[in-house]
């Protein structure tokens, strides 16, 4: 059998199957399950329901308290220190309960993420060590615009890219004009790894990336999208106006932005993997519990043949999709630039399971999978906005098409 | 056309490289806490040094390190004169890792020694690129 473990972690090859994680990670994924279960589940119908513009606070605090928001920071900064596999756990944990909550922290490990490759230590001095303080701290990445998706993913696509948020340069400063759109933590975010487009460069051929406190002058914070599912988090508009921000805020270097978007979508891809296999687990376990105490025909519902065969397929699709992302998040954890192919088979697989997963656990509820009072409708609603963000089907398709006919490199 | 006129020169300018970062306070104690090894592999001109707390090892290819790490000789001249920046380099494949990801990002900035003594090593090996 193939180590999908990371050898510094301790495991035999002997002792990896579905369930056994090392022991750190084991840890990891038991405290972040009793969050979810503790905290976040008795939250979740009401949040749910709740105005688009309402967020806990208290829950993200709770949150953080437990480290959600520097998972993969270095433990030198007051970090769990964990990889991608390490977040992919804890997500599949979080998202069972609530693929929301699941996001108010990954968007901030994402926007923290520029400034981990950076490799300076002073922007790392700058923007880590707020996360480790006593009060909750959020940070979001600012790429999608209006008119810019996959134009700002695909460097072939980026010349044709049109009304990207401009960088003029002034002096040792660039001064940012432009909006974001669907930018999930903008409204509470500290600061914002930003994408915009050096003056000059056609399309999006100078996208850039920019760190920039949210609190300086311009950047007003847009209204919240009233979104069908992931309602416990909030997307909504950063707009930039005549943001003047130092050149030393730069990741990478002029133009370069693509490929560090490149960088970071190839690792948050397996972590929205097990996003998306965690909200099937959260239908199949409401489904496999219903299964077992409805009784129809003298007999609970799991005990008929058609009804059996569907949870014994659900089942099936949720282990592939986590045998996938672990997979793809442990490869990510090991090579420098991370591999496109392997995080996008495991979310091109696990946002389609879970669509599945969460209708067939409707349809085995009946009316009452349909009700929102069950928690039910929820899992789907959720599935279906997972489908979209870090690269839908069509994108995915694109990257692992590529990567089929790549030819294979000579590390 | 090459930066590097030969394997010696390389060798001997990135060996020397290597020798004062090890020199470094910080970033050797991070290294014998973290228990970290390098294996540095260039090509063209090609060699392999292995780096660890015990010192640098040309052309040690079997000893295991914790991360290996890949890269043409010129991209390193480039990186370590500043005109190819780190993250860039990564993104692009410009320069490849091998091992544990979290490591190498928590020592990338440990690196910043390296990059300011590099110009005057390369200077003294007669690196003129």
């Amino acid at each position: 059998m193939t180590s999908y473990l990371d050898e510094d972690l301790d495991v035999s090859p002997d002792e990896i199957t579905l369930t056994v994680l090392p022991p750190r990670l084991r840890e990891l994924q038991l405290t972040v399950r009793a969050f979810a279960e503790e905290v976040v589940r008795p939250r979740v119908l009401a949040l749910d329901q709740a105005p688009a513009e309402h967020f806990d606070w208290e829950m993200v605090q709770l949150g953080h308290d437990l480290g959600l928001t520097r998972l993969t920071l270095p433990v030198e900064h007051g970090g769990g220190g964990y990889g991608i596999l390490g977040v992919a756990v804890a997500m599949e944990e979080l998202a069972s309960v609530c693929a929301g909550t699941a996001l108010i922290f990954g968007a901030t490990l994402l926007g923290q993420a520029p400034v981990l490759l950076s490799a300076d230590p002073v922007l790392q001095a700058k923007y880590l060590p707020r996360f480790s303080g006593p009060k909750a701290v959020l940070a979001c990445n600012a790429i999608t615009e209006d008119l810019a998706g996959c134009d700002l993913l695909i460097p072939d696509n980026a010349e044709h890219a049109a009304g990207v948020m401009s960088a003029h340069k002034v002096g040792d400063t660039y001064v940012l004009n432009g909006r974001k759109r669907f930018i999930t933590n903008a409204m509470f975010a500290d600061f914002a790894s930003v994408y915009a487009n050096i003056d000059g460069s056609p399309g999006a051929t100078g996208l850039t990336c920019f760190l920039v406190p949210l609190d300086t002058p311009g950047v007003h914070r847009g209204a919240v999208a009233n979104k069908m599912g992931y309602r416990v988090c909030l997307g909504s508009e950063l707009i930039f106006e005549d943001v003047v921000v130092p050149a030393d805020q730069i990741v990478g270097g002029e133009g370069t932005g693509i490929y560090i978007n490149i960088q970071q979508m190839n690792m948050a891809r397996a972590t929205v993997a097990a996003i998306s296999t965690g909200i099937a687990r959260g239908a199949f376990t409401i489904a496999r519990d219903w299964a077992r105490t409805r009784i129809q025909g003298g007999v609970p519902l799991h005990q008929h043949q058609f009804t059996a065969r569907k949870l014994a397929e659900m089942a099936s699709k949720i282990d592939a999709a986590r045998l996938l992302y672990i997979r793809a998040a442990n490869r990510v954890d090991r090579e420098i630039p991370p591999p496109p192919y392997e995080p996008a088979v495991a979310k091109l697989f696990a946002d389609r399971i879970s669509v599945e997963v969460a209708e067939e656990a409707m349809t085995l509820l009946g009316a009452r999978g349909y009700l929102r009072d069950y928690g039910l409708e929820k899992f789907m609603r959720d599935a279906l906005g997972t489908r979209i963000y870090e690269g839908t089907p069509e994108i995915l398709a694109l990257a692992v098409t590529e990567a089929i006919y790549a030819t294979d490199d000579d590390f | 056309m090459t930066v590097f006129d030969s394997k010696e020169q390389a060798v001997g300018v990135f060996s020397q490289l290597f020798e004062l970062l090890l020199q470094d306070e910080t970033f050797s104690t991070r290294v014998r806490e973290a228990g970290l090894s390098l294996r540095l592999v260039q090509s063209k001109p090609d060699f392999a040094l292995h780096i660890s707390n015990d010192g640098v090892r040309v052309d040690d290819i079997t000893t295991p390190a914790a991360l290996t790490i890949k890269m043409s000789s010129d991209n390193a001249h480039a990186l370590w004169s500043g005109q190819l920046l780190m993250p860039l380099a990564l993104a692009t494949g410009k320069i490849r890792v091998r091992g544990s990801v979290t490591k190498m990002l928590e020592f990338q900035p440990l690196l910043q020694p390296a990059f300011d003594r590099y110009p005057q090593i390369a200077l003294e090996a007669g690196v003129t690129a």
